[in-house]
């Protein structure tokens, strides 16, 4: 056995064999320098850059003015070395961004990326082509503990950015995640594993989305969670603000069952404020989340607004969906809703199906313009709504306090505004009256600030939480979801700002808070002619009940996707996202430190795909020319098949000469595929 | 009293003609007494093809920019012994000062002997430092051939100016029974054309001093690692190895002494990178010429993993030289720190641009305007560029460094290989910073990260200066990727890739920020950023620039001002070249 030395790396003492380079010293010892074009099973290469290292000193107290690769300089007796220093994070940021300026690929696909929760679409997707409907479960669950729920109400923004859209249509990502979801609930349910308990102790106001969510990650991480809820059961406004006909009430408990059962405590009953004071809370729990929602609805502020049958959306919703009394009784009445949201989708088919003759929506633009779920709005014409575009509520007439009508200003659209939609315009002096028993009101919420003493509100009267930790102004108290910040959004939302705060109290408890940060990601552009070669599918339909039928009650109007549908549908994703995201070095590499490769934006290698060798694919754009498989076909497979082709920026990676002897010596031993650092080589089926 | 006529056929002659004058005479002097012989490259470009007139063996004559139509005259004259006749093909005493200004060494017999005979190359004194070195019983050592050389303090030419007896002593005490030398011939920069002018001209200098370094490292075997650029000095120096080994001087049993030694000449298919040793090795065992990472340096484990040593023709030339005269005559040349000669290629905006050797210790004042008689056209002298993509550019106010290592390294430039590129005001030193970046992004092999994309990403700053789009924070952008390139490339092209621009900003900054700040070009050079105007005052309405304006810009009535429409404009300069009354102005 060879002599063994010593050196320090970044404090560590670490004992090595004579002889071994700096890489292999920090690695014996559990340390990992970063390096992208080195591989134990080939020689040494010295390409990448990355693993630059510090000999702050040699032995003789100075240090080594240049930076030494770590792959090629051999450890020598009582160095003292670092790869955390200002210098050698500047020459590791400006490889990463050289190399990032020239990569074209996309981590994650552009659905996961639309995501604000960040699911890993893509990842599920493939699931269920492949018929593993707990497995496709098991990756929501790593961002959204309620998938059958959310994958019924959600408005998908995933799918706005599915570049399927650019061959027909996207594919149908929520509802198979309802129904992977559904399956999953039937029998042998998927259970995620929970920590070793921490001793540490969280609260959680409000159960709804947010709520629920924060408490389900953090009970993954070990902590003792228990969620407080001024509702008789949880759920929050997919309980209490999304009517049964699109959320069954008999899934969502099925899913919270699931929550509770990972051990989260769960108290109904108890409201902020009456019940229970945050200063009891702060003073119990290590640390408190306030995921209260938006509960009130906004006034419009026009004459009339204080009638008896003027209600708020979120009002009316609630007394609908509670389930814990009569249905209002609108046989014979007509109803007009105000807005052109989710909200005012959910009151005017609920008005539809608590028997109102006439249901009108009132709204200040067109179509083209309206905020709700298109399919939404198609299926509420389908029940019988009728649209009232380009209107306003100028105001509401009543006798003996009662509506009897609302007066509607008509408005015309003029100039786009900040939202980049055209601006409404009332049209001077030209009104319609629509004689109505009831106005629902849907134009947005708010928070009741009831029992928040304390905690800073912002100008909009929500709570300022603080974007990237989600602190508030109050020791341990992180707040979350509708009552927050920009104030209400879809429940998605609210589901990832849950998560990512779970992490970060997390972080808390363990002793030292780190912010979220967004990760750098690789991202392409990819237009419809790119995709032009591609067969057309359509997409799949959601089969639902009959509108005649339907609006006569609270049953769901969808009956689900069988699996065939299902399993054809997943089928059509194009598999946006990089296969290698989970294991690629370039990115983890790229997430350490904050780099800024766009300032170095310029031209960038082409991004297609070779397959020169029979059953491995090339993408040159992910290429990072580490020379890695060329010297694992020649040193280790010993073929020596590839070789670099070229000169200058525009090298690439083939096969040598091209030549078809060549090609044909390889025996797909897959070598080449398994030292790339990159997901830039891809071994087919 | 006999008459020899000797045509200097280099490449550089020949591309001028030199061979169309040889036929000539040789017509004209068929069945004649007067004889005719060809030689190398005597280095003064501007005056080729050249003719030497000897009478005697002594030079009597020379004659410059001959052509075909001189042969009768030249071959009458000699026939008749009278040359008075010729004294308008002269040489001017003011361009025959070019070369006595110079102290050659290297260049010693180029452009004197027939550089494709062996006899020629012997009266001049070839192989006698090789006959002393190898003399039985009072020969010399290896370690004192190597001794020797350290006394002279020579230097490696190829630019890096690494001690030679060092790299000798290295390869000599590694351990190892196979051992080669091998000649860096792979020369690459831009404007440097001195080693292929001593292949041509005297390849047995060459082939000698190789012997010599053979001997003293203990390699059997040598090769020459030359670019196939150069047909005629690989031609050249093929014949004369052959002639060498007929004569004993090559091969097995060399002089009798028990040394032995082979030649091989390799053609490089011309990538700029095979002149990095360890690429060049690669490249030897017929892989992609890639660096290697070093250590293990070549002395060590090169070719073929075999104790190797390598240096460039020109360190090879001057070693018969330091034999012959020793070493202390070498050293008793130049400046503390920099012994002997060195030869540069001296180009661009110059009177007089050819090859310049002369002592260490002179300064760059000297070169330009002694030898080189100046800027051409009596315009302002900009910069000089030193050492091609891996040297930088000297501003007039430096024009008295003296040339040593240390001194040039100290303006940011290098010695280099000893290219010498002199500009005048009317070079852009952006443009020209690109001009170097072009060819180190194309040239580099693609393997550092920090080279490959990062000389690209330079040249794309550079570019988008040129164009009048480069933006604010460009230069600091371009300093920040200088300084990444410099630490973070492996090998020598990636490491100097950034000393154009570095100096190109450091020197003339100004230049840099107008073409940012103000989409302007001080130099008029690049013409994305000129702008042609019509002054209305004296233009005569003539409507001719509107005529050869080759995109209909101009346009304006008879006898009325015409205008430039700037939109459509393509900057061609045809206008102004065409206008007779001077009335277009570009800025």
């Amino acid at each position: 056995m060879s002599k063994m030395i010593t050196v320090t790396i970044n404090d560590k003492v670490c004992t090595c064999e004579e002889g071994c380079s700096i890489l292999q010293a920090a690695a014996a010892n559990g340390l990992e320098i970063p390096n992208l074009c080195n591989d134990e099973s080939v020689k040494v290469y010295g390409a990448c850059g990355l693993c630059a290292v510090e000999v702050v000193d040699d032995g003789s107290g100075k240090g080594i003015p240049k930076l030494l690769r770590a792959c090629s300089a051999k450890a020598v007796d009582g160095y003292v070395i670092r790869y955390d220093t200002e210098r050698v994070n500047r020459a590791r940021k400006i490889a990463l961004e050289l190399l990032m300026s020239d990569h074209t690929g996309d981590c994650v696909a552009p659905c996961s990326l639309n995501c604000p929760a960040g699911t890993d679409c893509q990842g599920y997707v493939k699931k269920i082509a492949q018929g593993d409907y707990h497995g496709a479960v098991e990756i929501v669950k790593e961002k959204l503990p309620l998938p059958a729920s959310i994958g019924r109400v959600c408005p998908h923004p995933c799918e706005k950015q599915c570049r399927r859209g650019l061959v027909e249509e996207p594919i149908s990502i929520a509802f198979l995640k309802a129904f992977a979801a559904d399956r999953d609930l039937e029998q042998d349910t998927y259970r995620a594993a929970c920590a070793a308990e921490s001793g540490k102790r969280v609260a959680v106001v409000g159960g709804g989305p947010a709520g629920l969510t924060a408490a389900y990650f953090l009970r993954r991480k070990g902590h003792a969670v228990t969620v407080l809820d001024a509702a008789k059961k949880m759920g929050g406004m997919l309980r209490y603000g999304i009517p049964a006909y699109r959320l069954p009430k008999a899934v969502l408990d099925r899913e919270i069952e699931e929550i509770a059962a990972m051990g989260v405590t769960m108290q109904n009953g108890v409201r902020l404020g009456e019940d229970i004071t945050l200063e009891q809370l702060r003073s119990e729990y290590d640390a408190v989340i306030l995921a209260v929602g938006a509960w009130r609805s906004m006034q419009m502020g026009c004459v009339g607004e204080d009638l008896e049958g003027v209600i708020g959306g979120i009002e009316f919703l609630h007394d609908i969906s509670s389930g814990e009394g009569a249905l209002p009784d609108l046989r014979g009445k007509s109803v007009a809703v105000c807005g052109g949201g989710n909200t005012a989708m959910d009151a005017c088919r609920s008005a539809v199906r608590c028997g109102a003759e006439n249901v009108y929506v009132i709204y200040r633009r067109t179509r083209e313009e309206m905020p709700a779920d298109p399919l939404e709005i198609e299926e509420s014409v389908e029940e019988g709504v009728i649209y009232k575009y380009l209107t306003n509520p100028a105001e509401i007439m009543g006798e003996n306090g009662k509506v009897t009508a609302v007066r509607l200003q008509i408005m015309e659209l003029g100039e786009p505004d900040a939202s980049g939609r055209r601006f409404p315009v009332p049209v001077e002096g030209k009104f319609e009256t629509l004689p109505v028993d009831m106005v629902i009101m849907a134009i947005g919420q708010k928070l009741s600030p009831k029992g928040l003493d304390g905690v800073e509100l912002t100008k909009k009267g929500t709570i300022a939480a603080d974007e990237a930790t989600f602190v508030t102004n109050l020791p341990k108290v992180f707040a979350i979801g509708d009552a927050t910040n920009r104030g209400a959004d879809i429940a998605i939302a609210a589901i990832g700002e849950a998560n990512r705060c779970a992490d970060v109290v997390d972080s808390a408890l363990k002793g030292k808070l780190s912010p979220v940060r967004k990760p750098f990601l690789s991202k392409r552009q990819v237009t419809a002619e790119m995709l032009a070669d591609r067969e057309k599918i359509a997409r799949c339909k959601m089969p639902a009940r009959d509108a005649a039928v339907r609006r006569r009650d609270f049953d769901e109007v969808n009956l689900g996707l069988t699996e065939d549908i299902a399993r054809a549908e997943a089928k059509r994703c194009l598999e946006c996202g990089c296969h290698d995201y989970a294991d690629c070095k370039l990115i983890r590499y790229a997430n350490l430190q904050e780099i800024h490769p766009e300032r170095l934006a310029g031209a960038k290698n082409t991004h297609e795909k070779e397959r020169k060798l029979v059953c491995i694919e090339r993408d040159n754009g992910k290429c990072i020319l580490c020379g890695l498989c060329v010297r694992s076909c020649e040193e280790d497979a010993k073929q020596g098949i590839l070789g670099l082709v070229g000169r200058g920026f525009t090298t690439v990676i083939r096969p040598e000469f091209l030549d078809r002897a060549t090609v044909e010596v390889c025996k797909t031993c897959g070598k080449c595929v398994n030292v790339c650092p990159t997901g830039a080589l891809k071994l087919l089926d | 009293m006999s008459f020899r006529v000797v045509v200097g056929q280099g490449s550089c002659g020949i591309a001028a003609g030199a061979n169309k004058v040889y036929d000539a005479l040789a017509e004209q002097l068929a069945d004649s007494a007067v004889g005719l012989g060809i030689a190398g490259c005597i280095g003064m470009c501007w005056l080729e093809p050249i003719v030497d007139l000897y009478e005697d063996d002594t030079l009597t004559m020379r004659l410059v920019r001959v052509g075909k139509a001189d042969a009768k005259a030249i071959a009458d004259a000699c026939k008749n012994g009278d040359l008075s006749a010729l004294s308008a093909l002269a040489i001017t005493e003011e361009d025959a000062a070019f070369l006595t200004e110079q102290t050659r060494i290297v260049l010693r017999n180029c452009g004197i002997i027939d550089p494709e005979s062996l006899e020629s190359a012997l009266q001049a004194g070839a192989y006698t430092a090789l006959k002393k070195v190898l003399a039985e019983g009072d020969g010399m050592s290896p370690e004192a051939v190597i001794a020797c050389i350290k006394e002279s303090g020579l230097a490696g030419r190829g630019g890096a100016g690494f001690p030679t007896w060092f790299k000798w002593n290295a390869a000599r005490q590694s351990p190892g029974e196979e051992k080669y030398l091998i000649c860096n011939a792979d020369e690459g920069d831009p404007g440097a054309f001195m080693d292929r002018a001593v292949i041509e001209s005297d390849p047995h200098a060459l082939i000698e001093g190789m012997l010599i370094g053979a001997y003293a490292i203990g390699a059997k075997e040598a090769v020459v690692y030359v670019r196939a650029e150069y047909p005629l000095a690989i031609k050249r120096l093929l014949n004369a190895i052959a002639q060498a080994k007929a004569a004993g001087l090559v091969g097995e049993n060399i002089l009798g002494s028990g040394f032995s030694c082979d030649f091989r000449v390799k053609a490089g298919a011309g990538a700029f990178v095979c002149g990095e040793e360890t690429a060049l090795i690669e490249s030897l065992e017929g892989k992609r010429g890639m660096p290697r990472l070093k250590p293990p340096f070549p002395a060590a484990a090169g070719y073929w993993q075999q104790p190797s040593n390598i240096n460039n023709v020109e360190t090879f030339a001057n070693v018969a030289w330091i034999i012959n005269n020793g070493g202390a005559a070498f050293a008793a040349m130049g400046t503390e720190r920099s012994k002997g000669t060195k030869v540069f290629a001296l180009t661009g905006k110059i009177k007089r641009g050819g090859l310049v050797e002369i002592p260490m210790g002179r300064t760059l004042r000297d070169v330009i305007f002694g030898i080189g008689g100046g800027i051409r056209d009596d315009k302002a002298f900009q910069a000089v560029q030193m050492g091609g993509p891996s040297g930088g550019c000297i501003p007039a106010d430096l024009l008295d460094t003296v040339i040593d290592y240390q001194a040039l390294a100290a303006t940011g430039a290098i010695m280099g290989s000893g290219g010498m590129v002199v500009m005048d005001d009317s070079t852009c030193m952006v443009a020209m910073a690109k001009f170097f970046l072009d060819f180190t992004a194309d040239e580099s092999c693609g393997k550092c990260v920090h080279c490959r994309i990062g000389t690209k990403r330079m040249q794309e700053i550079l570019s988008r200066m040129t164009e009048g789009k480069g933006k604010e924070g460009d230069i600091e952008l371009l300093e920040e990727l200088c300084v990444a390139i410099k630490d973070g490339a492996l090998c020598g092209l990636g490491q100097t890739a950034p000393n154009p621009v570095l100096t190109a900003i450091r020197y003339f900054r100004p230049q840099f920020e107008a073409h940012i700040t103000e989409k302007r070009c001080p130099a008029h050079a690049c013409t994305a950023l000129l702008q042609y105007r019509i002054d209305a005052d004296a233009c005569k309405g003539c409507t001719l620039c509107a005529k050869k304006c080759p995109v209909q810009a101009i346009t304006g009535d008879v006898k009325k001002p015409h205008i430039i429409d700037q939109a459509r404009c393509i900057r061609c300069g045809q206008c102004k070249a065409g206008c007779k009354f001077n009335a277009i102005t570009v800025a």
